[in-house]
This record gives structure tokens, sequence and C-alpha cells, in this order.
């Protein structure tokens, strides 16, 4: 038991100096830093604008009335906001170092590679969003009129879709092993992005089966909010959990495999 | 002038050599987005049609809707594909030296591979419209209309290739430009009418957008795809003199940035 704590608080020591090193790297590009929040600004009024210009010529899309649909673009947007400040960079990175045969440095560092390689970058610019994310759900979340036990169960719900969706990530991210430019590897990840950004009654039949049973992708927004919304609809969040085992064996695996496909391009 | 279109030539062979062989990247950085866009829009309509299938919006029933989604998937692929990723890798790791000492201008040759780009969407987008009319999308499809929203788009290309060279630009100034791509395209995709069509906007947003170019890059291509001709002649007035403008300003900003630059990284 000791060592498991000894091991956490290493990684936790680990983990705040990349948020040292990531802050000191964006305080120095301060223009940068400020079109990043500019950037996630317009991304969130877009997206809201979008579903609330849609409510004025329809009273209802799905099951859901128009409060309904925006309380879960704004649980997506608070989503994307936690994935845009704590993981997304380092998918970016990720590419640039097989393709430059930087993963050589990360490997032979005395820490587990996947936190390293999935962990290491960080965008403190975007964490300045944090209250304009959460003061929406926390709006339409009262407009829903929330249960108290859907209140407190939110944060944790919002973690497992996160979870789940960067699991997911990081199974397609393991394909850039195997391709000399693995830039559009990032292209396919920002794609099952904006399918998980919508509700699943908005896809037909077939595809909200595949997107939900085979590449879990819908999960990730609809299971956390149906069970907010109605705690009957648990069995979402049953196979989300399942399907969570399921991606980590295959992306271990996968990552296995990767690391022995790696070339190494710069030695 | 042989030597010249030779020139041009050549820029434009070696960027569909680069196009080709990474064809998955292409795919996926270029095409992919676009169809995911597409797919998306199709379900969220069917979805919203499938409740009331008489219903008429806007004046879009489920069927106008579709061809409005379609034709807009076309304007991206063909006039909004293009990126300043190169360009402001150049100028940022210095590379644009080398452009300064070669007969070919460094304009020249990222004009060059645009021209080569689009020749290449051109294609795909030839045979995405015949797959797209072999499905039945496209009920009511004219050679007019057609020839006319091809012709508009391709200078709405021209339009999103100056604007995104503009931002390549930037470069001289920023340490990254990829942050004013990104706010490019998520607000030109917002107001040009990529996600709805305007007339679902509020009636002050619509003229308020009116004097801007945005609906031009999406919205009116549409319409006039979809036989609004009466919109031709003035779209593509608007968009030739938008595209003269935001020439003139990459010029005078490629003129600005060049006293900055410093070769970094020869």
């Amino acid at each position: 038991m000791g060592r498991i704590f000894s091991t956490l608080a290493h990684y936790l020591g680990v983990y705040r100096e990349f948020l040292n090193t990531s802050f000191s790297q964006a305080l120095s590009f301060r223009v940068h830093f400020i079109l990043l929040i500019f950037m996630d600004l317009f991304f969130y009024a877009s997206a809201l604008l979008t579903v609330d210009y849609l409510y004025t010529h329809v009273e209802q899309i799905g099951i859901w009335n128009r409060e309904q649909f925006l309380f879960f673009i704004s649980f997506m947007l608070a989503l994307d906001h936690l994935h845009m400040t704590f993981i997304s960079e380092s998918f970016w990175s990720l590419s640039f170092a097989i393709r430059k045969g930087d993963l050589d440095f990360l490997l032979v560092k005395p820490i587990n590679t996947i936190f390293h390689v999935f962990f290491r970058h960080i965008r403190p610019a975007s964490m300045c969003n944090l209250l304009v994310t959460w003061s929406l759900v926390i709006y339409y979340g009262r407009v829903c009129e929330l249960t108290m036990v859907s209140w407190i169960l939110l944060p944790f719900l919002l973690l497992l879709g996160l979870t789940l969706l960067v699991s997911l990530e990081i199974l397609i991210s393991t394909s850039m092993f195997w391709l000399v430019e693995s830039f559009g590897i990032n292209f396919l990840r920002m794609q099952f992005q904006h399918l998980a950004r919508w509700p699943d009654f908005v896809y037909q039949t077939f595809s909200r089966r595949i997107l939900t049973f085979v590449i879990p992708i819908l999960l990730v927004g609809n299971a956390p909010v149906r069970f907010l919304f109605n705690a009957e609809d648990y069995w979402l969040l049953v196979w989300l959990a399942i399907m969570l085992l399921i991606i980590w064996v295959i992306a271990a695996r996968l990552w296995d495999m990767g690391l022995r496909a790696y070339e190494s391009a710069s030695s | 002038m042989k030597s010249f279109f030779e020139m041009w030539g050549r820029t434009m062979e070696v960027k569909w050599s680069n196009l080709m062989t990474y064809r998955l990247n292409f795919f996926l950085q270029v095409f992919g987005p676009a169809l995911v866009f597409f797919f998306i829009k199709y379900n969220l309509w069917s979805s919203i049609y499938g409740a009331n299938p008489t219903a008429v919006i806007q004046g879009y029933d489920f069927q106008a809707m579709i061809a409005y989604q379609v034709w807009v998937l076309v304007i991206q692929l063909l006039g909004q594909g293009n990126d300043s990723m190169n360009l402001s890798e150049d100028i940022r790791l210095g590379r644009i030296s080398s452009y300064l000492i070669y007969p070919f201008d460094f304009w020249k040759f990222h004009t060059a591979g645009f021209l080569a780009f689009q020749g290449m969407q051109f294609l795909l987008c030839t045979v995405l419209l015949c797959s797209v009319l072999a499905m039945g999308f496209l009920a009511n499809l004219h050679f007019n209309a057609l020839l006319q929203g091809v012709i508009l788009t391709l200078l709405v290309g021209g339009l999103w290739f100056t604007l995104q060279y503009l931002v390549g630009l930037m470069a001289f100034w920023l340490e990254e430009t990829w942050i004013l791509r990104v706010i490019l395209i998520i607000v030109a995709q917002f107001l040009s009418g990529a996600i709805l069509p305007l007339e679902l906007y509020p009636k002050w947003v619509q003229s308020a957008l009116l004097y801007t170019p945005f609906p031009y890059l999406t919205y009116l291509p549409a319409r006039v795809f979809m036989g609004d001709s009466g919109l031709f002649l003035s779209s593509l007035l608007v968009v030739g003199f938008w595209t003269l403008i935001m020439a003139g300003i990459c010029t005078l900003v490629w003129k600005r940035g060049l006293r900055l630059y410093t070769a970094a990284g020869m």
C-alpha cells in the first residue's frame, strides 16, 4: 500500500513539473495565450448559437427540448474544455515525436511512457475558460431541474466521459506508429470528437448502433447526460464501463506492438 | 514565356506528387472532415424532418435542406480546402530566404501549390457529385446552375486562399498561426451558413452579415447551385472585390513582414 502511495506521489510530482513548464512556456507567448482563449470562446458561442437558432424554428429535436439539448451541448463543452486543457496538445506532439524520432528520449526515461506521452503538454490558456464552461453547465442544469444526486454525480460522470474519449483517442493514435506521416490521424481523432458532440438520437438507427456499440464514441456524452436526466437510463453507463475495459486492453496491446514497430527516425 | 509556364507547371507537379505521396493523410486532413461534417448534418436534418416529414422550415423542405447541405459539402471541398500551414512554416523556420533569391517568388510558389491543390479537389468533387447524383440526393440539377455554381465556388477558392495566405503571413509576428487558422474556420463555418442556412438566423444577423465576406463563402454559392441564378453576377462581383482587397492587404503585410524577417534557422 505504501509503495502505491509513493508511486502516486512521484507521478504527482512529475505532473506538477509538467504544469510548471507548460505555464512558463505559455506565458512566454502572450498573444498566443490570448488568442487561445478567444478561439475557445468563438467555438463555444458557435456551438450554442447553432442549437439556439435551430430551436427558434422547431419545438423539439428527437426526445429533448431546447434546454435539455443546450445542457447536453454545455456538458460536452465542459468535457471538451478539460480535453483541450490537459490532453489535446499531447496527441499533436506524439505524431511529431514519432516522425522525428524524438520518442526515443521519452522511452529511456524512468517513467511510464504512456503517462509521459499523453500528459506532458498542458494548455494553461484554456484554463481561463473554466468559469465559462461550468457556468453554462450550471445554468442549463438548473433550468433542466437536475436532482441533487445528479449534481453530485455530474463532475464524476464528466470525467468518466472524458476518460472514454481519451482512451478511444489513444487507441486511434497507436496507428501513428505504422504510418510515416501520421499528422492526419489527429484529424481522424477530431472527427470522432465532432461525432460525439451531438445527442445519439440525431443519428439514424444503423449509425447510432455502430457509434454506440462498436466504436462507442456516442457514449462519451450521451451515457452521462441521459443518466443525469433519468437514472433509469443507467444501462448506457454500464456499457460505457465495459467498453472502457475492452478499449484499455486493446490499446495496451496495440501500444506495445506499436513500440516494437517504431523505427526511431533519428537514429 | 515558355519558361514562365514551365516554372508554374513544375511547381504544381511537385505539389501533386507531395499530395499523392501521403494519400491517407490527404484524405484524413481534407476530405474526411468535410464528409463527417456532412454526415452529422444529414443525420441531424433527417432527425428533425423525421418528426414531421412535410415540414417546411424557412422555405426548406427535407429535400431542399439536404440539397443545400450537399452543395455546402462541394463548396467546402472546392472552395475552402486549402490551408496555409506550409506557408507559415516557411516563414517561421526561415525557409523563405531561398525564395528571396530564386527567380520564382514566394507568392508564386504558394499560388502554384494552391492551383495544383484545386485541380485535385476538382477531380474529387466531380467523383463526389456523380456519387451524390447516383444516390438521388439532388433531384433538380440544372446545367446552368451547376456551371454558375462551379465558377463562383472556384472564385470563392481564390478568396479563401487570400484569407489563408494572410493568416500564414502572420507568422512574421507570431510564433504559431494555427490558432488564427482555427478561429477563421470556426467563424467562417458559423457565419457563412455552412452549418445552418442563413435564413434560420435572426433577421438582424442576416442583415449585418451582408456587409461581410462570410455569406459569399458558402451560403450564396450554395443558393446559386440550387438555381438562384439572380444571385450569380452580384456574388461574383462581391467575391472578386473581396479577393482583390485581401490580395492587396496580403501584399502590404508581406512587405511589412519582410522588414522584420531575420532568416532564423538559416
